[in-house]
């Protein structure tokens, strides 16, 4: 048992190594390019990142008939919008929003990977890939919710959306008491990746 | 039975959580994240995505079919315990770079004698292979297909398939045999990357299917005002008859 659940002592260092010389042999021989991964990092930095999720919750917001619309074909919705060219590339082929509302909470899983809407909020955290969160979270989610922080009331409903299809979800989270004279800036640094999978509430401390 | 397609509603699990909100822990991480992107944008079968990309004038040396559903197989088919041991990015690595070693594209003595080379990465090559990738990022790879012809309607109840295992599924464990109702058709027919084994593939209709959690955990179900859905291929349900 000791083996099989020991790690070697260069653990990242050995990963570090042979990434770093597969990535170059893979330039060498011309499948790659000596800029592509770092191309690839850039999309993901520059374009597509949770700021795209923060515009589409605020204009939610603040725009009644587009929370209508949002949820009923979130693509079309979302093409109305200034977003980078994209919103409908990889990984948000099919997205799809849910909102929560009062005596609604929605929470967005994936118990066989990690599918999440790259476009919408960039790559997923940690913790959404945990095997242990994706566990507890299906048959537990407001035990889980409590533990990071988010306090529903009882009869509170919890939808969780187990993401085993085409679609990637996200979640509209309610505008929090008390933000009626905020700015667009200020209402959009009240929402987080978190809040937009539904493990945090949209101005919860982080 | 695999642990990884039941990882769903399994018990046991340390308590509290907390969130690593971090999208990479180490910087090696993020290396490896854009090797598989780039593979999922130069993977032979773009030629017939829906964006029919012109993948054979792409100058790479990469010639294989790489998509989702490669990455997912290798983790499913993964000693669990090994599983659970490594981080994501690990798996990614292991599986990666096992998969370039098997089809030949590297071998294991070229990846050991550059181990601790400090020698900086190679510069150039041609931006072309780049602009696809970076192409595939924008336009995506849909699995929508043909117009659906869903053989069941909003409202049925289902039970879920509990065929035998393949190599890689789309459907949870924890749902298999479990009785729902369905709440929404989607638009259309949706394929999948490969045959699994268990059924999907071809294009078919995708279903959101509600289940109870008192279905679902039975006397274990969580107390509260919960509900699961789940996106489901055609090919994982069942009809119910209806007691006369």
């Amino acid at each position: 048992m000791s083996e099989q659940f020991a790690y070697p002592s260069d653990r990242e260092q050995s990963s570090a190594d042979r990434v770093a010389a597969l990535e170059r042999l893979l330039i060498e021989k011309g499948v790659i390019t000596g800029e592509t991964v770092d191309k690839v990092l850039a999309y993901f930095e520059s374009e597509m990142t949770p700021l795209n999720g923060q515009k589409i919750v605020v204009k939610a917001w603040t725009d009644p008939d587009f929370a209508a619309r949002v949820v009923v074909d979130t693509p079309a919705a979302l093409s109305e919008l200034d977003l980078p060219e994209g919103m409908a590339g990889a990984e948000g082929e099919h997205l799809q929003a849910v909102a929560n509302e009062p005596g609604v909470h929605n929470l967005v899983i994936c118990t066989l990977c990690s599918c999440f809407p790259w476009p919408v909020l960039g790559l997923p955290p940690y913790w959404y890939k945990d095997p242990v969160f994706r566990a507890r979270a299906a048959r537990e989610p407001r035990t889980v919710l409590t533990e990071v922080g988010v306090q529903l009331a009882d009869d509170t409903e919890i939808k969780v959306w187990d993401s085993s299809g085409h679609s990637r979800w996200f979640v509209i989270p309610e505008r929090p008491a008390g933000t009626e004279h905020f700015t667009e800036e200020e209402l959009m640094s009240l929402v987080t990746t978190e809040s937009m999978m539904g493990v945090a509430l949209a101005g919860q401390p982080v | 039975m695999k642990l990884q397609h039941y990882l769903g509603g399994l018990e046991g699990l340390p308590a509290p959580l907390t969130l690593e909100k971090r999208v990479f822990v180490e910087e090696w991480e993020k290396r490896i994240f854009g090797i598989h992107v780039a593979m999922m944008g130069l993977s032979t079968h773009l030629d017939s995505a829906l964006p029919a990309y012109p993948i054979s004038e792409v100058p790479t040396e990469f010639r294989d079919e790489w998509t989702w559903a490669s990455l997912r197989t290798g983790a499913e088919a993964m000693n669990p315990f090994d599983y659970f041991k490594f981080r994501y990015y690990e798996k990614w690595l292991g599986g990666i770079s096992q998969f370039f070693v098997d089809q030949g594209y590297v071998t294991e003595q070229e990846i050991s004698a550059l181990i601790g080379d400090p020698a900086p990465a190679p510069v150039g090559g041609d931006p072309a292979i780049d602009e696809q990738v970076i192409d595939y990022l924008r336009r995506g790879d849909s699995p929508r297909r043909d117009i659906a012809h869903p053989k069941f309607s909003v409202g049925d109840p289902v039970r879920i398939a509990d065929v035998p295992a393949g190599s890689h599924t789309r459907l949870p464990g924890y749902l298999r045999a479990r009785s729902g109702t369905v709440t929404r058709i989607f638009e259309g027919d949706y394929g999948y990357f490969v045959h699994t084994g268990d059924g999907i593939g071809d294009p078919m209709p995708i279903y959101i299917v509600e289940f109870t959690p008192e279905e679902l955990w039975g006397v274990r179900a969580e107390p509260g005002a919960n509900t699961l859905y789940a996106e489901l291929f055609e090919a994982y349900l069942q009809p119910i008859e209806e007691a006369k």
